[in-house]
């Protein structure tokens, strides 16, 4: 999880080595920490640290990290022959290491040549039956050839054994959602919720995922995830200030003519729309008037 | 920090000399067979002041205190990390011209 202080921090390294400032190696380093694809700046400063000799050995033991890292990067940004020479290197100095035939595996699968990636996963699964990252490679593929069914299933039974995956979880989350089959993205998202309840984005796709299902039950729950996510946020996040307009005008309207029992209801619009219109305020002064007028005919609608 | 770290040496001192003080005074009165009720005036003003000092000091050598709370604005959760292990080649960036880096190689 990335927090503000991280961020904050990654920002600033970027733009210190940006401007030819040094400290490529801890930008590479904190990118690595916090699971970050940013492949284009991985390569493009890693390349330039392992093509220079005197910097690649100030490095020590920690170049081969370096080597795996900027070698996926290259395969992300599509210079197979770069990644390729890395894992060269890198099973030159770790024969027989069952993580470089991971990335040779990987290299297959950049390369397009999903049978023999496909063989490669399965003998290197013959060796370790319960290599979880070959399990996910093998869910990857299938979603990368477009097959999102057997990406799915195939992800339902790596569950099946680890379900404490939480990365899993969300994967298939995202992968129900793009199939547009809520029902099954709200299920996995309350898995997450379970495991991991203090990540407020955690309760932001899950309140997402109710909105979008709609009915009144739905709105309610979808509401009370958007204040938690405001809760855990400390009101920074614009999108659950939003959901919270949003879901408060959508249930007016489906409950337009039965009691009035929403004092609370429009209490909490109101004040969203007020934290609302101070962010933006602050953030980006021109478009106060173009959010004004959508809260307005939010309001006018309920 | 020196600073800390020797008003907190000092407010140890003190208590510690508080303490001499009083077991002092316990044995005079003993020598008296009088009642220890209680330290003199002077030893209780000695030991606020050593308090007083030791809190100082052990609230300004550790150096700066990180927030706790979770939705404060510096720990607040604002990105998740992007899902690595299932990430995958096949995107449109394929389509896209090499960088400029290929001119290094």
């Amino acid at each position: 999880m990335v927090s503000k202080t991280e961020e904050d921090q990654l920002i600033r390294l970027e733009n210190q080595v940006e401007n030819g400032g040094g400290g490529a190696w801890e930008y590479l380093c904190l990118v690595r920490k916090l699971k970050l694809r940013l492949s284009d700046k991985v390569f493009k400063y890693g390349f330039a640290l392992l093509s220079d000799p005197k910097k690649r050995s100030a490095l020590g033991p920690e170049e081969w990290t370096l080597y795996e890292q900027v070698a996926i990067a290259a395969m992300d940004c599509q210079h197979l022959d770069v990644a390729k020479e890395y894992i060269k290197v890198l099973q030159g100095k770790f024969r027989e290491s069952k993580r470089v035939g991971r990335l040779e595996a990987i290299l297959l699968e950049a390369k397009g040549r999903w049978a023999e990636a496909e063989k490669a996963y399965s003998s290197l699964l013959e060796d370790n039956q319960f290599d979880q990252v070959i399990h996910k490679r093998r869910v990857a593929m299938a979603k990368a050839q477009g097959n999102l069914s057997g990406a799915i299933e195939w992800l339902n039974k790596y569950l099946e054994i680890f379900m404490a995956d939480h990365d899993a979880w969300r994967e298939l989350a995202e992968i129900y959602v793009s199939l547009q089959m809520y029902k099954q993205a709200a299920f996995c998202y309350e898995e997450l919720l379970l495991s991991h309840p203090t990540i407020p984005l955690y309760h932001l796709s899950y309140a997402d995922v109710l909105y979008t299902l709609g009915g009144v039950e739905n709105l309610h729950a979808a509401k009370k995830y958007y204040a938690a996510t405001i809760d855990l946020t400390g009101g920074k996040n614009n999108r659950a200030l939003f959901g919270i307009c949003l879901c408060a005008s959508a249930l007016a309207q489906l409950t337009r003519g039965r009691n009035k029992d929403d004092k609370e209801n429009s209490e909490l619009q109101s004040l969203s729309a007020e934290a609302l219109e101070k962010a933006y305020k602050q953030q980006s002064p021109t478009n106060v008037s173009v959010l004004s007028s959508a809260l307005r005919s939010l309001k006018v609608s309920s | 920090m020196g600073l800390g770290y020797a008003v907190g040496v000092v407010g140890f001192l003190i208590l510690a000399h508080a303490a001499y003080s009083t077991i002092q005074y316990r044995s005079l009165l003993k020598i008296t067979e009088e009642e220890f009720t209680g330290p003199p005036i002077t030893v209780v003003v000695e030991l606020i002041a050593g308090l007083f000092f030791c809190l100082w000091a052990a609230l300004t050598v550790p150096g700066k205190f990180l927030s706790i709370l979770p939705q404060s604005d510096e720990n607040r959760v604002v990105a998740l990390p992007s899902n690595l292990d299932f990430m995958i080649f096949n995107h449109r960036g394929k389509v896209f011209p090499m960088g400029i880096d290929m001119k290094q190689m």
